[in-house]
């Protein structure tokens, strides 16, 4: 068992708090197009989706990184990426099929979530728990209680 | 510098010249940033007489310093201009990402100056800013533009635009950033469309830099508590939006009903927030680095006002609402709709439309004049149309587009349109609550409740509870709360956050942030130095002591009906200790010593 | 008596509105009433250290007990209370 970030569109108001706290933690300033998440608004309809590395268990980042800089934690099940080792190809860039891997040219890395060891930033600034760092099977079993609340109350309100 | 970015931008819309400046770092200590620095450089650059609709005013876009930063609900700009609704120096103050995403492109404010030729955008992706053609833009309504633009620019792009109104220049046209958040107020929108500027897209890549990371962290922590423990800034505003407002309005009879006839309402519930989250709310929305998350978003599923979309605030239901004799959430919203799409302020929108109604239920005007529209009290759909004709300059809209001042004058009754310094009133009748009206009387920006919300004290007890019908201590009260206001506008930071965070707060957040240091007293003093400074243009510009006023029928027509029955408004017997209060003369002028004080001299 | 509920104490309540029968000479006697008929839901947001919370406004026909006797404020002759928890807007 290890641990995920779930997003909870639903929940997230757009405010990138979470962009924030994660550009601060990583850079020491508010630069937040270094930031490793990133919040997608469609302004017509008023929604939000943030968006950070899922954590593939099956990762093309992983697959395609010759020298080994993206690789797999087996004590975590986490990707983490070793600075150290990456020679910039880029491919890990290709690969993220979500895009959640990017170059940033400024510090000559590949920015991806790494989950601040085990303390994510943004889950913590969340104002709404958009955003929860959980247990990576129960996460699943919140969302589904959630969506079970949701029937629940569709039922209650049917037959007052 | 850390906080601000350092740099300023100036454009010459009409030569097309782009140039550079450094950011003054006294300026930036003394003025913080947003409306305090946009209104420093109108005063050192534009006469104060100026046309607001020619070339040689200027409309100066600028966020504060603690915009781009995690300082909570921290990230707004301010419009900064003359307005032309009001001919008062004019700042609008917006949320969303726009004015941290101007920080990040590296500009602590963006000057226009002249008129393009022809219709232009403005391109500002860091360091380089170009003018583009924006022909096939004009006639475009927000939406509309605002993807053309992400298409044409970048979708990480963030934009601020006119909509047909701002391109007509309709007298309280808005200025709309990521379609839904509006730089309302005082018509700045009309002077974006003077200078033929149909947008702003901006795109930066840099960082706004911390003096003390570790402080910084801790104080905008412990603000980021103080708001989410309050019951007002941690609960309420998020579940039910700022229209949570219309019941307690209306229950102590101070919900302006019938374009400001009486103070109450029989059927406010319909329109109010809770009726609103039960109905049309799909989710909560927060500008950038909100943690209160007021913004509504919502959707109408009525086939005859469908649209989906942010809003309403309270001002909003009630200017489309009660204050036309409204009862339909529906159509209230879809008045909304129309407004951010088209680029309409809806306080001044809703507050003409009032207006009509007035004329049109009391005969002066008639079919005839409204070209058809049937503006009775109450009729939902003529008010929507009425919207719709505004924005667009079709029939009576064309006369609603010069605000209710001139439109009931155009009638022989300006006693009619409830505005102070020719901008709309907001939704409190200072009637019923007497510091409110002091302060609309007395804002540098005309009718305008943000600037001085007494009604935080007065009606709701926040921070304390003061009573309203009392005018001993309100010119005070008013004065401390126009002082805070302008300096939280000018940091950068929602007024919002006042219902959590006090000057000591906002003083903590601002030095470890700045590395420059400032007390409690030294934040307030900031902005009683923008409010003074906006009354020396003012006063320049022509404005006297006799413009310190709201309507007639408030001051001396009882409150015919409601909980508030038989009240007046206090504001001329409030006046001369209101003005002693600030240190200025029995004219209303900043006195020497007064000037001296605040570094004004 | 009417008794009118808004916001957060329409959830605590699930009611808008009630008609109000039982004897209350004042607002401490109502009050004390409703917190035992709805619960913590209610309490939280109207009662704080055995006193009215002071974000909390209830209304004598439109008038704010705040500042006028609190709790202790006489319901003779009042025909409608309105009870709002903290709220705030703008």
């Amino acid at each position: 068992m290890g641990m995920m970030l779930t997003i909870h569109p639903e929940k997230c108001t757009g405010c990138r708090n979470c962009e924030l706290a994660c550009a601060l933690e990583h850079g020491g300033d508010f630069r937040i197009k270094a930031s490793r998440i990133h919040v997608y608004a469609w302004e017509r309809e008023a929604f939000s989706v943030p968006m950070m590395c899922q954590q593939c268990s099956d990762a093309s980042c992983v697959t395609v990184c010759m020298p080994k800089a993206m690789h797999r934690n087996p004590a975590t099940g986490l990707v983490e990426y070793d600075a150290s080792k990456c020679i910039g190809c880029k491919m890990c860039v290709q690969a993220c099929a979500f895009g959640n891997a990017a170059w940033d040219a400024l510090t000559a890395s590949i920015l991806k979530c790494d989950t601040c060891d085990g303390d994510p930033a943004c889950a913590k600034i969340c104002p709404t728990g958009a955003l929860e760092w959980t247990d990576d099977d129960l996460a699943v079993q919140a969302r589904k209680k959630s969506f079970a609340t949701k029937i629940k109350n569709a039922f209650s309100e049917a037959q007052s | 510098m850390n906080g601000w970015m350092g740099k300023i931008l100036r454009v010459d819309l009409g030569s097309g010249k782009i140039s550079t400046e450094r950011l003054d770092p006294k300026t930036a200590r003394d003025y913080l940033g947003a409306r305090g620095l946009g209104t420093k450089i109108m005063w050192d650059e534009v006469d104060p007489n100026v046309d607001p609709l020619s070339p040689e005013n200027k409309l100066i876009f600028a966020p504060g310093p603690f915009s781009g930063t995690f300082a909570p609900s921290s990230g707004r700009y301010d419009v900064v201009t003359k307005g032309p609704l009001t001919g008062t120096i004019a700042a609008s103050n917006s949320g969303g990402s726009f004015g941290a995403e101007l920080k990040f492109a590296g500009w602590d404010a963006v000057i226009l100056e002249g008129k393009a030729a022809k219709p232009t955008w403005l391109s500002i992706v860091d360091d380089v800013v170009e003018l583009r053609d924006a022909s096939r833009l004009w006639g475009k309504d927000v939406p509309e533009t605002t993807e053309a633009l992400y298409a044409e620019a970048s979708e990480d792009s963030k934009v601020a635009c006119i909509g047909p109104a701002g391109e007509r220049m309709v007298l309280f046209a808005s200025i709309m950033n990521e379609m839904q958040r509006a730089a309302g107020r005082t018509g700045v929108g009309a002077v974006m469309g003077s200078k033929n500027l149909k947008a702003i897209v901006v795109r930066g890549s840099k960082g706004v830099k911390v003096a003390d990371k570790d402080a910084f962290v801790a104080a905008c922590g412990e603000a980021s508590r103080k708001i989410k423990e309050h019951p007002v800034g941690g609960t309420g505003l998020r579940l039910y939006g700022t229209n949570v407002l219309v019941n307690i309005l209306n229950s102590i009879g101070g919900l302006p009903t019938n374009n400001f006839q009486t103070g109450h309402f029989a059927n406010a519930d319909m329109v109010g927030g809770e009726t609103l989250a039960a109905n049309q709310l799909q989710r909560p929305r927060g500008c950038f680095a909100c943690i209160i998350s007021c913004g509504r978003g919502t959707k109408v599923t009525n086939p005859k006002y469908k649209g989906e979309g942010e809003g309403p605030e309270y001002e909003t239901a009630w200017g489309f609402g009660p204050d036309c004799g409204i009862d339909d959430l529906d159509a209230v919203i879809k008045a909304n709709y129309i407004c951010n799409e088209l680029g309409l302020d809806t306080i001044s929108m809703g507050g003409t439309v009032a207006c009509a109604v007035e004329m049109f239920d009391k005969g002066i005007i008639t079919l005839e004049d409204t070209e058809g529209l049937d503006l009775r009290s109450g009729n939902a759909e003529a008010m929507v149309e009425a919207v719709r004709l505004t924005g667009i300059g079709e029939g009576f809209g064309k006369k609603l587009a010069l605000g209710s001042y001139r439109l009931a004058s155009l009638y022989g009754h300006p006693e009619m349109s409830m505005t102070a310094k020719k901008q709309e009133m907001p939704a409190y009748e200072p009637r019923a609550v007497q510091g409110i009206g002091l302060n609309y009387a007395t804002n540098n920006r005309g009718g305008c409740h943000v600037r001085g919300y007494t009604i935080s004290p007065e009606v709701l007890g926040v921070p304390v509870k003061y009573d309203k019908d009392a005018t001993e201590g309100k010119p005070e009260l008013v004065a401390m709360f126009q002082n805070l206001t302008g300096a939280i506008d000018s940091s950068g930071a929602c007024l919002f956050t006042t219902f959590g965070i006090g000057a000591d707060d906002y003083a903590a957040m601002l030095t470890a942030l700045t590395g420059v240091k400032y007390t409690g007293d030294d934040f307030v003093k900031c902005g009683e130095r923008v409010w003074n400074l906006e009354r020396l243009w003012n006063n320049r510009s022509g404005f006297t002591a006799a413009d310190d006023a709201i309507p007639e029928r408030l001051t001396t027509v009882p409150m015919p009906t409601g909980p508030s029955k038989g009240a007046v408004s206090h504001v001329k017997e409030m006046m001369p200790h209101y003005y002693a209060v600030r240190g200025w003369d029995a004219e209303g002028r900043p006195t020497p010593e007064k000037l001296a004080e605040l570094e004004l001299a | 008596m009417k008794v009118r509920y808004f916001a957060l104490l329409r959830e605590a309540t699930h009611k808008r509105e009630e008609e109000w029968t039982r004897p209350a000479p004042d607002v401490r006697t109502l009050v004390n009433d409703l917190v035992a008929l709805y619960g913590e839901p209610f309490a939280k947001w109207v009662m704080k250290d055995g006193d009215l919370y002071g974000f909390t406004a209830i209304l004598l026909d439109g008038k704010d007990v705040r500042g006028r006797g609190g709790l202790d404020c006489s319901l003779e002759g009042v025909a409608e209370v309105d009870i709002f928890p903290p709220l705030a807007g703008g």
